[in-house]
């Protein structure tokens, strides 16, 4: 893929949202998306026609993570209220709340069945939550973190998380390991490549790094952007052929996932926060500032 | 949904219901009075002291309504006043408030009251008052024989004011005035001059005046109320009342501003009046007349009446007494009215003449005061106090010098006897009186040392003794003065330094040029961290064997390493070795040193003949090394080169037991891995901040240890007792399935990697790297195996047991069993055993004598600590149990892979070069060692049993207790622990140096696959069926093992 292939224009603006957006998540197929922010509410959307659909309304402070089932019926929410909620997408009623954080949380995902949240807070803690009791308890605390829990990601057997202390640490449950990656700098944002093979983490230092999940080694770093204070999302394309990172002054950086050279990168937002967001199937990417609008970027 | 009842969420509080809150509630309100205060002010009740309902609200009845907490009757409100009854007339009632009160309002009436006090009845009118009120009551009772009212003056109060008591008891009487008689020295002086006085005083007291002008101003430069004497006393207490105002002007206002002449030609006013009867007062005369009629009878006597028509000059006499006058006697008193100086009157004029003098207005200058500064001379010092301290056995020395010296004796002719006296005597004088005594019990009966008993050569030998003394006291004399006196007499803050060991800080010069400000702060803390070294005081400097013989560069950087680090004082950046050595090798051969080091300062030690003394110097210098030097040489360089080690170090990964909640397992659709066994031991918990080269010995070990003891107990009490019944049959078996059970998970997991790394790269690379993840494979391993083998603890410490009991588990039943199994798994246990069997074989094979002081470099600071207590325990182990020596060396050496193994991070660095021929020796090497190496672990954990925490006592049994082997488990985290950090230096310098390469060429084919996505990812589903597939066989194959793991499981908790 060429850097012409690249997302670059910005097919719509997805206005609604009356606080900065802390995040925004397409849902399996990549055809809606649900974006959350400071303004307590979840709104899910379709960002091709840039149609808001819905408003989620619970929360009682800014909603800081969100992710939606496979199969699009649940949605899973996590903010500074320090409780997981756990939303009926259509009826836009909420489920359960987990509540046992002792903090706001940072990141939440499913399980591929759904079955289980897996949260990450800032109480230095991922727990696990179980989806198809009523029990509200968690059934795994994960606390040998030593700061907070930034990001959290899952596969068939693990629990992926990076933590400001500068780890990142899969457990795997298959073999009952944990695997500690010592990275030395603050862990912002991990994300998982598409084949699953290498870890994309965004550090506090202004690198991005990608790492071997097997033997944890750093293949590559990318540097060029900003990153020191805020919480920013990277993402590996479709391909896994680029990496793209948002940086601090608004814009948005494209690397080269194999030289790590930067192959394009151009302002998406005027103000000063820039997060990128997955890039599903349609190869099309999100970002969003801390200004209201998303911006959906299309090739 | 039904859930969704549990999911409102309630804000504020809910109304509560009048009904709900009768019966049951409102007696748990009740009972739960204790706790009202916890209530909000609006659900507390308040109640009388017994307990009854005081407030009923306006509809149920009102305050205090109801029988039970009111006045009347049961039938309310009854008429007190009407009765009835003809007999008994009715009789008004005086009804007072008091009658319609509870008796808890009565009380708290009573004590809101304003009442008179008896007690504080300072001057007794209280007291005069009501017996004049008593005695009018009474009178009007009965009718006296005496009609009229009592005077007044017979009523007396009934007692004295507590003022005059107190007074009383001080020695006060009635009459006299209450000042101390002796006050002042003037006192004296003033009745003597007041005496002069009277003797000359005529009745024409101008003339008075005139002649006695010296005694005069004498007298009123003491102060005009002092010229009192006792005869006066009784009007003497002096009350300095503000003048009243007694004119009819307004506030402030004076007639005689615009015409003071009329003020001081004699017109009448009161004050002046006042003050001229004061004056008056003090004549001899009046003053006479006011002492006869100071009685009872005539309080009004001398009082003088504010009236007109007395002119300045007028003397005073009876008819101007003031008949109108008030109570207060204001004439007793005198007042001083300086407000309106009045230049006629004598006084005043000399007031003002005073106040020239800028003394406070009514006040004058004392001509001498009675208040002295006391002074207090400092205490003498001795004429023969020397100012320096004498320590006790220069003293004793100097006792003993003193005694006299015997006679001069000619030796005995028996040179054998004179020898042995000579050096009896000798030794004597150096050890003291002691050994005199014990060699004198030992040898009774020998008669050649009969001279200690007084016989044969006794003369001789006291002589012997006597100069001996003299000697051995006259060289500790010099000693003793060569170490004192220049300290005593020149000890500033910089040889007290040198003492301790500090050495001003200086910045190293390296680091100016390239590093920031903030650097140079960090840089500054760490060489303030750094600054305080061992003292040198604490122990000689070893005798440098020359560990690195062989290689003169490292010799020289060794002993000046060395140097350093017992001589005290700051590091330099570059101690660790020359600059031209890369961070990895200069970290290592810190290492190295350090190790070396350490076993020389322990053979140091060893030598010395005082097991208790050494032990405590070694824990002196243990904590010394943990708490003043951490390696902050290392860090300090971070900030130069931050990139370029920064990469070297990181990403750096570690392993740590984790166990998934069954259900988790379950809702993720896995086979938990731990089902059916017991829990795992605590993890070594991961920290981030010990820094590859900062073994910060003294926090995590903490941490770690409350971390363990919060996770221990509780899973172990939940497996034990299922546990227990469970029967410890052929024990061998149990012994290996249990190691390989509890290294499954980590097999499984390397298969998978491994057949991912394999199935993942190029197949033009396929086999170069295959061979390389085959080289690579130890490093990766052990470093699967250092946490493994923090699992294995418990499994070693089983086989030791069962090593002592007198199985023995064959080493190559195990090797080749687990050959024969799986290959990779093979390969895992492999590298954990040749880990352990390194460190436990490289003290005693001659194959290097560098990878020696390597693995003993994974002791540096564990062998600080050392006791010198291991042989005596080795030796009543192997006597206790009754087995040969062997056993005891097994039985340590159990322990030793349990406290060993966990060292094996350190000695992951050496692996690589010799792993290849320890996997031919290691079963051998691994039960062949000597029982010095298990005298180590021995003195390691004895050395460690301070650190041991509680949690770790339930994993054993009585017997290891009664080896003394208490606190294993817990010296065994703490050893991980200390040489996980060591591990994780050597495991950065490891990747730094070698491993740079293979990963660059890894990522490239990484990029490779990810670049011609569609096929690759054809290559994985191939590969994951590959793995899948494999793990179902792996699956099989350990349910099948299941039964017969969870047993060994289970019996490894039951010890």
């Amino acid at each position: 893929m060429s850097g012409s292939e690249l997302p670059k224009k910005e097919v719509n603006v997805l206005r609604g949202h009356e606080g900065a957006v802390l995040a925004a998540r397409f849902n399996g197929d990549g055809n809606y998306c649900l974006t959350c922010g400071k303004d307590r509410t979840i709104r899910l959307w379709n960002p091709h026609r840039g149609i808001h659909i819905k408003t989620y309304k619970s929360h009682g402070r800014e909603v800081r993570d969100v992710h939606v089932t496979s199969d699009n019926s649940k949605l899973c929410s996590c903010g500074g209220d320090r409780q997981i909620f756990y939303w009926d997408v259509s009826t836009g009623r909420v489920i359960r709340k987990f509540r046992g954080h002792d903090s706001e949380v940072n990141a939440v995902k499913f399980n591929e069945y759904a079955s289980v949240l897996v949260s990450a807070g800032y109480d230095r803690s991922v727990r696990a939550w179980d989806c198809r009791s009523h029990s509200t308890e968690p059934i795994q605390v994960i606390d040998t973190f030593e700061d907070s829990v930034m990001s959290v990601s899952l596969t068939k057997t693990e629990i992926l998380a990076g933590s400001v202390d500068g780890t990142v640490r899969t457990f795997d449950i298959r073999i009952g390991r944990e695997i500690s990656d010592v990275l030395g700098q603050p862990v912002n944002c991990i994300s998982m490549s598409n084949d699953g093979n290498c870890l994309l983490v965004s550090c506090l230092d202004s690198t991005l790094r990608l790492l071997d999940r097997s033997t944890g080694e750093l293949l590559q770093e990318y540097k060029g952007h900003t990153c020191k204070s805020f919480k920013m999302d990277c993402c590996l394309t479709n391909t896994d052929a680029h990496v793209i990172g948002g940086s601090e002054d608004g814009s948005i950086f494209f690397w080269d996932l194999v030289d790590a050279s930067v192959v394009s990168s151009f302002q998406a937002h005027a103000s000063v926060l820039t997060l990128s967001s997955f890039s599903p199937k349609f190869s099309s990417f999100f970002s969003f500032s801390v200004s209201i609008s998303v911006s959906f970027q299309s090739p | 949904m039904d859930a969704d009842d549990d999911d409102f969420v309630f804000y504020g509080t809910p109304i509560e219901r009048e009904e709900e809150m009768t019966g049951r509630k409102k007696k748990a309100v009740a009972e739960a009075a204790g706790h009202l205060r916890s209530l909000p002010p609006w659900k507390q009740e308040v109640t009388d002291e017994e307990g009854r309902r005081r407030f009923h609200g306006a509809f149920t009845g009102g305050f205090s309504a109801g029988y039970y907490n009111s006045v009347g009757s049961k039938e309310g409100w009854t008429p007190q006043t009407f009765t009835s009854s003809r007999k008994n007339r009715a009789e008004m009632k005086q009804q007072s408030i008091l009658n319609f009160l509870d008796d808890d309002e009565r009380a708290e009436m009573e004590g809101n009251s304003l009442r008179t006090s008896l007690q504080f009845d300072t001057f007794g009118f209280t007291a005069t008052e009501l017996a004049r009120k008593e005695a009018e009551k009474e009178q009007q009772k009965r009718p006296s024989a005496i009609p009229g009212p009592v005077p007044d003056e017979i009523v007396l109060p009934a007692t004295d004011s507590i003022g005059v008591k107190l007074l009383l008891k001080m020695g006060w009487r009635h009459g006299h005035s209450i000042k101390d008689s002796r006050t002042n020295s003037l006192y004296d002086a003033r009745r003597e001059a007041r005496k002069a006085f009277l003797a000359l005083s005529t009745d024409d007291a101008r003339a008075l005046h005139a002649q006695s002008e010296p005694v005069k101003s004498h007298l009123e430069s003491v102060s005009e109320q002092s010229a009192e004497d006792d005869a006066y006393a009784s009007q003497s207490t002096p009350v300095y009342v503000l003048n009243p105002k007694q004119d009819l002007h307004g506030l402030g206002y004076d007639p005689f501003k615009q015409a003071p002449e009329f003020r001081g030609n004699g017109l009448f006013h009161f004050a002046e009046k006042k003050r001229l009867r004061v004056s008056g007062n003090r004549e001899p005369g009046n003053r006479k007349s006011n002492l006869n009629k100071d009685n009872l009878f005539s309080f009004k006597s001398g009082k003088a009446a504010p009236g007109f028509g007395i002119g300045a000059l007028e003397e005073l006499d009876a008819e101007d007494e003031d008949i109108y006058a008030s109570g207060l006697d204001f004439e007793e008193t005198y007042v001083q009215e300086v407000e309106e100086p009045s230049g006629m009157s004598r006084d005043s004029k000399q007031k003002l003449v005073k106040n020239e003098q800028g003394v406070l207005p009514g006040f004058k200058n004392a001509s001498n005061s009675d208040y002295q500064l006391e002074r207090f001379n400092p205490p003498v010092i001795p004429v023969d106090f020397k100012p320096y301290h004498k320590f006790c056995a220069p003293l004793e020395i100097e006792s003993k010098l003193a005694s006299p010296a015997p006679p001069e004796v000619p030796p005995p002719d028996d040179s054998n006897l004179r020898v042995l006296i000579e050096g009896i005597a000798t030794l004597v004088a150096r050890c003291g009186t002691l050994f005199e005594d014990l060699s004198r019990e030992k040898n009774k009966a020998n008669p050649l040392f009969c001279f200690l008993n007084g016989g044969n050569g006794h003369d001789y030998y006291t002589r012997k003794l006597w100069e001996e003394r003299q000697k051995h006291n006259g060289h500790r004399k010099l000693q003793v003065d060569m170490k004192l006196i220049p300290n005593v007499q020149k000890m500033t803050a910089e040889s007290r330094g040198k003492i301790l060991g500090e050495r001003p800080l200086e910045r190293s010069s390296t680091n100016s040029g390239s590093s920031a400000a903030p650097a140079d702060v960090i840089h500054l803390q760490f060489n303030l961290s750094d600054t305080f070294t061992i003292p040198a005081s604490l122990g000689d400097f070893p005798r440098v064997a020359k560990p690195f013989r062989d290689d003169p560069a490292k010799q020289e950087r060794f002993e000046l390493f060395l140097k350093e680090k017992y001589q005290g004082g700051l590091r330099s950046t570059d101690s660790g070795g020359a600059s031209n050595m890369s961070e990895s090798a200069r970290a290592r051969e810190r290492l190295d040193f350090e190790a070396a080091a350490e076993t020389i300062a322990k053979g140091e030690l060893n030598k010395e003949t005082e097991p208790h003394s050494s032990q405590q110097f070694r824990e002196i210098s243990a904590t010394a090394n943990m708490h003043f030097t951490p390696g902050g040489l290392e860090q300090v360089k971070i900030p130069e080169g931050e990139e370029l080690i920064m990469k070297k170090i990181y990403p750096k990964r570690e392993e740590f037991q984790w166990r998934p909640s069954p259900i988790l397992c379950k809702r993720f659709d896995i086979m938990d891995p731990y089902m059916g066994k017991p829990p795992p031991l605590p993890r070594v918990r991961g920290r981030i901040d010990s820094l590859i080269f900062t073994p910060d010995f003294v926090r995590p070990t903490k941490a770690e240890e409350t971390v363990a003891a919060n996770k221990n107990p509780l899973p172990v009490s939940q497996s034990e007792p299922q546990e227990i019944s469970e029967e410890m049959t052929s024990r061998e078996i149990e012994i290996e399935l249990k190691n390989t059970n509890v290294e499954r998970p980590v097999d499984l997991y390397k298969l998978c990697t491994f057949t991912e790394a394999i199935f993942s790269d190029d197949s033009d690379d396929e086999r170069e790297n295959s061979s390389l993840n085959e080289v690579e494979d130890p490093q990766k391993k052990t470093e699967v195996a250092n946490t493994t083998l923090n699992r294995l603890i418990a499994g070693d410490f089983l086989e030791s047991l069962g090593k002592e009991l007198g199985l023995e588990v064959p080493p190559d039943l195990s090797y080749s069993l687990n050959k024969a199994s799986t290959p990779p798994f093979q390969n895992e246990t492999e590298t954990i055993r040749t880990s352990k069997g390194d460190v436990n074989n490289f003290s005693f094979d001659e194959k290097s004598s560098s990878t020696h002081k390597a693995v003993i470099g994974t002791f540096r600071g564990q062998e600080t600590a050392y006791g010198k207590l291991s042989h005596p325990e080795i030796t009543r182990e192997a006597a206790s149990d009754g087995s040969e020596l062997a056993s005891g060396n097994k039985e340590s050496s159990g322990s030793k892979t349990a406290t060993g193994h966990s060292e094996n991070n350190s000695g992951k660095v050496k692996l690589e070069k010799i792993a290849p021929e320890d996997k031919k020796t290691k079963p051998y090497s691994r039960w062949s060692r000597s029982s010095t190496e298990s005298s180590e672990d021995e003195r390691r954990r004895h050395s460690r049993r301070h650190r041991s925490h509680s949690s770790s006592i339930p994993l054993e049994d009585e017997r290891s207790r009664k080896h003394s082997r208490r606190h294993q488990s817990g010296s065994c985290n703490s050893d991980s622990d200390y040489s996980d950090e060591h591990g994780s230096r050597s495991k950065g310098g490891k990747k730094g140096s070698s491993r740079r390469k293979s990963s660059r060429e890894h990522s490239k084919h990484h990029k490779h696959g990810s670049k011609d996505y569609p096929s690759k990812s054809s290559r994985h589903d191939t590969r994951r069926e590959h793995s899948e597939a494999k793990k179902e066989s792996r699956k099989s194959r350990d349910r099948g093992r299941e039964p017969v793991s969870s047993k060994a499981g289970s019996y490894k908790n039951n010890r």
